[in-house]
């Protein structure tokens, strides 16, 4: 009891702001919940918002530096050959090229059932995908991978034996055959913006399609920048008057994603911002009449020698007390709320981000702030009194 | 004591040099603590000019207890308000401790007010939220000297016969006792006139006369103390009564009428 005493004695404006909290313990309640709820607005809705991109951008895959080259329009023959990859290569200097083949097949189930799947020709695997379940054969010429999901319907994993009744084109006609592969590997699951993603195809040695022709040559470049400029050597090489191969840039796509992203979130914390105005008018409003009240004590405490700003500085220190206590709570209100949004969208409650933390840290500072901006009318109006006035009553 | 800073300094160049003249250390001690010379107070209330005091003369030496009486609205409160340097004469020369007090600032008439000025106000006006020895600190709360303020509280209260109320809040005081908390606050930062509003009113006169008890020792230590009263009790016991008649002051009630 005497430390504390003797901490108050310390910052004694801040004796005199908390006791005169304390007088009117209803209001001050309702002038710091309307902070925890403004606090909480801020924060939550921020953190929310960052927890909503991160689930979505986990969905959407590592967005960005790859641009996707395809067959144009006035391609002749209709398809990219291996000349075109090595034009490819060539144009693109020191950037990796993934060269990707592409065929479709049915899977029949014990059932009866039949789902067709998607077959990917893919020359190095291990720098597209990530192996969930057994191993890529060194030597890269036979076996099977497959998707996670692909595998979890199918009930397959590695050293199983899968049969893929093919359609294939070779030399303009539609050729069908039935394949037995052996899987040798099972891959992880894949978000939306990976390039051949394997979450319910078959990925093949590239040697199990038509030797000359490609569906698509990936190109992955460093940052979004690069792959602007990459396009553009691409597009010089191939189209001079012809569309001879088409490009898409996932860069542009990434960016306006996440435009899209940011602008959203800035409306809603926009409108959490509003609720924090709110509390500061209520603030304002708490002082105000606490102002009215004590004028007669104001007055004494100008007579005894106090200052105009000794007086500001009281009733500043009042309406920062409210503001701080409203903050305190609401900041792990905030958190605990942005906790449950972490867990139902990226299943891990404690998914916290810088960009989480910041925006609970931007609702205590702008709590704080309100609260103050709240309380400098009725500081300065109260502070200016002349205590002759004040003391008449 | 020091000289004022000339920006205060009023263009009337006798006034200011007749304030550093007598501004020294044994004037402060020996001098009168506050003198006045055709003090005159004009208020505006609703386009009229309320003139609250006439040209008054008055002087208040150390140790002194003087009984200010008159008839409500005769400017007491006023008179009381010139003396405690919380309103400035519209006319007329007050000096405090040999300063001219229209040389000061509103910052500087703060500070000397606290310095050499104590208040008994009128219904105590302690604040409700702090406990006794708090309300006696108030004046000092901002010095951050909080252990020496404490002590000093806790002897002005002990010596008010309080010292097993110190933690108590006003409310749970006794008229008596809240007026001796506010003596105590009033002296708290060992003043040299203490200005007191009523200070036996609505008390028994059992405790009336403990509290002026209280004044004449007050008054011994060589503090002024000047009492606005409508006690002719208090009255009888000051060493001068001064009446105050529509803003004139007599030292005779004869005089006035």
């Amino acid at each position: 009891m005497r430390l504390l005493d003797r901490l108050w004695g310390a910052f004694p404006t801040f004796l005199i702001a908390r006791r005169n909290i304390t007088r009117a313990r209803t209001r001050s309640a309702l002038a710091v919940a309307s902070i925890v709820i403004g606090v909480v607005a801020i924060g939550a809705i921020g953190a929310g918002g960052v927890a909503f991109k991160e689930a979505q951008m986990g969905t959407l895959g590592t967005i960005g530096s790859d641009i996707q080259v395809y067959a144009g329009p006035d391609k002749e023959p209709g398809h990219l050959t291996a000349a075109d990859v090595d034009t490819v290569d060539r144009v693109t200097g020191t950037a990796d090229i993934v060269p990707l083949k592409r065929g479709d097949g049915v899977l029949a189930g014990r059932d009866g059932d039949r789902t067709g799947v998607t077959l990917y020709g893919v020359d190095d695997p291990r720098e597209l995908y990530t192996v969930d379940e057994g191993d890529i054969p060194g030597n890269w010429r036979n076996g099977a991978l497959v998707g996670r999901t692909l595998a979890d319907e199918r009930g397959l994993e590695p050293g199983a034996k899968l049969t893929v009744n093919r359609s294939d084109v070779r030399d303009g006609e539609v050729v069908t055959s039935l394949e037995t592969y052996r899987v040798a590997a099972v891959l992880e699951d894949e978000g939306r913006a990976q390039v051949a993603r394997p979450n319910g195809a078959v990925v093949l040695p590239p040697g199990e399609f038509e030797d000359d022709i490609y569906a698509q040559v990936v190109v992955r470049t460093e940052n979004t920048r690069q792959a602007n400029a990459t396009a553009r050597d691409v597009r010089a090489a191939f189209n001079d008057r012809e569309e001879r191969v088409d490009i898409f840039e996932r860069g542009q796509a990434a960016d306006r994603i996440d435009q899209a992203f940011a602008q959203v979130n800035l409306f809603l914390v926009g409108i959490g911002a509003i609720s924090l105005l709110v509390a500061g008018v209520s603030i304002a409003n708490v002082m105000l009449m606490s102002a009215i009240e004590r004028r007669e004590e104001i007055g004494v405490l100008r007579a005894v020698g106090y200052e105009k700003f000794d007086i500001l500085r009281v009733l500043l220190a009042e309406a920062t007390l409210l503001g701080v206590v409203g903050s305190l709570l609401g900041a792990p209100l905030a958190l605990a709320i942005t906790a449950l949004i972490n867990g139902a969208l990226l299943d891990d409650p404690l998914a916290f981000t810088a960009g989480a933390f910041g925006y609970v840290a931007a609702g205590v500072a702008f709590g704080v702030v309100a609260s103050v901006v709240g309380g400098l009318y009725p500081a300065w109006k109260a502070a200016r009194e002349r205590p002759v006035e004040a003391l008449r009553g | 004591m020091t000289a004022e800073p000339s920006a205060g300094v009023p263009d009337d160049g006798t006034r200011a040099s007749d304030a550093s003249e007598t501004d020294g250390a044994s004037e402060t001690d020996d001098g009168p603590v506050i003198v006045g010379e055709g003090v005159v107070k004009e208020y505006e209330t609703g386009g009229e000019t309320v003139r609250a005091l006439r040209g008054v003369e008055f002087r208040i030496d150390p140790g002194e207890f003087v009984a200010i009486v008159g008839p409500s609205g005769s400017g007491k409160s006023t008179l009381l308000n010139v003396l405690g340097l919380l309103d400035v004469p519209t006319r007329g020369d007050v000096r405090l401790q040999g300063t001219d007090v229209s040389t000061f600032s509103d910052t500087e008439r703060t500070r000397r007010r606290k310095e050499v000025v104590g208040f008994v106000f009128q219904s105590f006006h302690l604040v409700p939220t702090l406990t006794a020895v708090e309300n006696v600190e108030i004046p000092r709360l901002l010095d951050r000297t909080p252990a020496a303020t404490r002590e000093t509280a806790c002897d002005l209260l002990d010596r008010m016969g309080l010292a097993d109320r110190l933690d108590h809040y006003p409310d749970e005081l006794s008229g008596g006792q809240k007026q001796r908390v506010a003596i105590a606050r009033s002296l708290v930062n060992d003043p040299d006139l203490l200005l007191a509003d009523e200070p036996t009113g609505n008390l028994d006169r059992e405790t009336g006369d403990r509290i002026l008890a209280e004044f004449e020792r007050i008054t011994d230590e060589g503090v002024g103390v000047v009492t606005v009263t409508h006690d002719d009790y208090v009255a009888e016991f000051a060493d001068r009564t001064v009446h105050l008649v529509d803003g004139d002051v007599f030292a005779d009630p004869a005089e006035a009428r």
